[in-house]
């Protein structure tokens, strides 16, 4: 009964936040130029880890369902997904954030390390994926039945692909009810559910320590090695086909100055915005945050196209605005 | 000043009173040329804007400016000098320091220089070196410091020779611009200088400072983009008026200067709205590249393209020094001191499009300006200027008509020297130049 108030209550305080934290992004729309794309990204990872949140229950209902929808739009959109809706990606960049307010600097991996860790996904993901068998008779047609229900022994799989999905920060295994709500904190569930009692609590709290106080170090850490872009850095070997993912980054060469600000502030370190000469720029390591569209002062250097029409590009951001 | 004492090392002893004669001999025909040039360009400019009238008093070396200087270093503060545009200007003004670039311009300080270097040196260096002569440039007087920074090989000769009379930092600059370990490199250069700095002045760079530093050129490049953006239109401000705009920011106060020159945008929209050309808006419009062009003796190729008949106008140029000086801001991510620092090293070493540099895909990057500014401003014939001596320049002349040809865009190597005797036939050549220009037009 009192967790249902409070989840009401929760519910009220949201509902306000969002709307305040809406007008919010528009004065700064108005105002800082070279932020106005990472507020209005704020915003819509708030506004996603909300929707994510009431919708627990139902993730919990058909995990494939989300699996399928997070791979069909990925199809068309890349790694949008995980700049803009992921909720651990937005704990992520809370904590930078945060690191911010201290005046310290991030630390940049070297360029080996980061691709290093872009191949680990896919090693990750092909262990996770062959783990069933190990766990269940691979002969048996009943495990090969569970697998489209991600039921045990498949529900490393939803673990892997959903786990980041998991929203509220709540440092305590497994989930917590906020009136009818579920919450915890990504791949937490899974520790509960794959790791010896004993270990359980340890190795909770180890792994969210170490995940607020690597990304504290590193921008955006875990998503340069994340599983769940597994799906999403696949889709972009199709690149070569004009439609698949939908939404690219483009350069215009001539317009590029290499002046290098596109290279040092994309928080997942991707070169090849920088390097690369011109034409279609996206890699399956970018994101897709967008940042350095927002960052780069010279007009029309960088575009976001979504099915070869120009949604978003670079411009002069020393320029006055309108309202000046 | 500590070195004086001690053994020169280029500088040959000059009596006092030599030096004076030359000073007052050379600062007399100076005065004349500032004042000539200012006429001259003002006679041009059918509707020249108001507010050129401010820049036209800064243009003066052994005015205004001068004096204000003159009046800070009493106070306490310090200048620095520096010979490129490499210098981290941001690091100066933090500091409290007053940055002033001290390249000269001045043809008969390269007589003067030829005592020290042969000829065949680039004249701009052999320049600075006879205004060092006999005391001519009031900013280089004035500095307490120099910042060299080696990019060709007379400058970084030209600071060895300047340290015989002031204390010159010298600044290594990697010759591939876009590798991890230049970067690097480069960056411990600015930490070097930064250190120097601090050490001069005696304050200590803050992040506080350093961002207001940061804020305070930011702004002064967006109004010095905002000036060049201007000029994509039919001209509303002739070729001179706007370099020598961007070229006063080399020894203004630069928040003064930031208002001024937005003040000059201000009316130069509102003509642009009203429709008052500085000159036919069919003119022919030029764009220049290759060596400085420095205020006020140097001003002759300029002077020479937007008084000839027919008349041409300079709506562009790749110069270091007009151009180039603002065009690239400091983009900070966020502003903590390293992140800071980098945005600096960056700017300096990466958005530099000068021909010191190669790069995986050759100097790429000067062609890409070249073309964007082409296309974007609309260019019809660009005069690749260089000086005798300026080999790198030179070298690349190749290379960018190539690519300028292949988008059918006329280009005129004119190769000069810092004289004045060959202005007849300069004049014939570049006049032929834009009779071939217009001639294009009319097709």
């Amino acid at each position: 009964m009192t967790m249902q108030i409070v989840g009401d209550i929760l519910t009220w305080i949201i509902a306000v936040g969002l709307i305040l934290a809406g007008i919010l992004v528009i004065l700064i729309w108005k105002k800082d130029q070279t932020r106005k794309i990472s507020y209005i990204r704020f915003f819509v990872q708030t506004a996603s880890v909300i929707a994510i949140f009431l919708s627990l229950d139902v993730l919990a209902a058909g995990p494939s369902i989300v699996l399928g929808v997070i791979l069909l739009a990925t199809i068309f959109f890349g790694r949008f997904f995980c700049g803009w809706v992921c909720p651990f990606g937005l704990y992520m960049d809370l904590v930078t954030e945060i690191r911010k307010v201290f005046k310290k600097r991030y630390l940049n991996l070297s360029e080996k390390t980061n691709r290093y860790l872009h191949k680990l996904r896919y090693v990750i993901v092909a262990a996770i994926l062959t783990l069933p068998f190990f766990l269940g008779n691979p002969l048996d047609p009943a495990v090969w039945s569970s697998f489209l229900l991600f039921q045990r022994p498949f529900t490393p799989l939803i673990i892997v692909f959903l786990g980041p999905l998991e929203p509220l920060v709540i440092p305590w295994p497994g989930t917590i009810g906020f009136g009818g709500y579920s919450g915890s904190y990504p791949y937490v569930r899974g520790i509960v559910e794959f790791f010896p009692e004993s270990l359980v609590s340890i190795s909770v709290f180890a792994f969210i320590a170490l995940t607020l106080a690597s990304s504290f170090i590193v921008r955006r850490f875990w998503c340069r090695f994340c599983p769940t872009a597994v799906s999403i850095a696949a889709v972009d070997r199709f690149k070569r086909s004009k439609w698949a993912p939908l939404l690219h980054l483009y350069k215009v060469e001539e317009k590029c100055t290499k002046c290098g600000i596109c290279k040092r502030v994309c928080p997942l370190q991707v070169t090849e915005v920088y390097e690369q000469k011109g034409g279609d720029v996206t890699t399956s390591m970018c994101m897709l945050c967008l940042r350095c569209v927002e960052m780069c002062p010279y007009e029309d250097c960088l575009k976001v196209k979504f099915a070869g029409k120009t949604v978003f590009k670079s411009r002069n951001w020393l320029k006055p605005s309108e309202s000046d | 000043m500590k070195n004086q004492s001690e053994e020169k090392k280029y500088m040959p002893e000059i009596s006092q009173k030599e030096i004076e004669e030359l000073r007052n001999s050379v600062k007399a025909t100076s005065q004349k040329v500032i004042a000539e040039n200012i006429e001259r360009m003002k006679k041009t400019s059918k509707n020249r804007p108001e507010a050129m009238q401010y820049f036209d008093e800064i243009a003066n070396f052994f005015g205004q400016r001068e004096k204000e200087i003159r009046a800070a270093k009493e106070n306490g503060k310090k200048v620095i000098g520096y010979l490129c545009l490499f210098a981290p200007t941001e690091l100066i003004l933090a500091a409290d320091a007053i940055p002033v670039r001290v390249n000269s311009g001045w043809y008969d300080t390269s007589k003067l220089g030829d005592r020290i270097v042969p000829v065949e040196v680039c004249p701009v260096v052999r320049s600075t070196i006879g205004a060092k002569m006999i005391d001519l440039s009031p900013y280089l007087e004035l500095s307490d410091a120099l910042i060299s920074v080696l990019t060709c090989d007379g400058m970084t000769k030209l600071g060895e020779i300047l340290s015989d009379c002031k204390p010159v930092w010298s600044m290594s600059l990697p010759r591939v611009k876009d590798s991890d370990q230049s970067l690097r490199f480069w960056s411990e250069e600015i930490k070097a200088v930064k250190g120097q700095i601090e050490a001069l002045t005696g304050n200590k760079i803050t992040r506080k400072k350093l961002k207001s530093a940061i804020e305070l050129t930011q702004k002064a490049t967006k109004a010095f983009r905002r000036l060049q953006e201007i000029r994509k239109g039919s001209p509303v401000i002739m070729g001179r008026d706007a370099m020598l705009v961007n070229q006063t920011y080399m020894w203004d106060d630069i928040e003064r200067w930031t208002e001024k020159t937005e003040a000059l945008c201000d009316e130069l929209e509102k003509r642009a709205r009203q429709k008052i050309w500085a000159c036919p808006p069919d003119t022919p419009r030029v764009m220049v590249t290759g060596t400085p062009m420095i205020w006020p003796d140097n001003w002759k190729l300029p002077t020479l393209i937007e008084e000839a008949t027919p008349q041409g106008v300079l709506i562009a140029d790749e110069l270091c020094s007009s151009e180039r000086i603002l065009y690239d801001p400091v983009g900070v991510d966020e502003w903590s001191m390293d992140d800071m620092l980098n945005a600096i090293d960056e700017r300096y070493l990466m958005a530099s499009t000068c021909p010191c540099f190669t790069s995986e895909d050759g100097n790429k990057d000067r062609i890409n300006w070249l073309l964007n500014k082409v296309k974007e401003w609309n260019i019809q014939g660009v005069i690749y200027y260089v000086v005798r001596g300026c080999m790198l320049y030179a070298i690349e002349y190749t290379r960018i008509k190539k690519v300028l040809d292949r988008m059918n865009v006329p280009v005129y190597y004119l190769d000069t020297e810092y004289t004045r005797e060959d202005v007849g036939q300069m004049k014939t050549r570049v006049e032929a130049f834009l009779e071939m220009l217009t001639a294009r037009i009319d097709i």
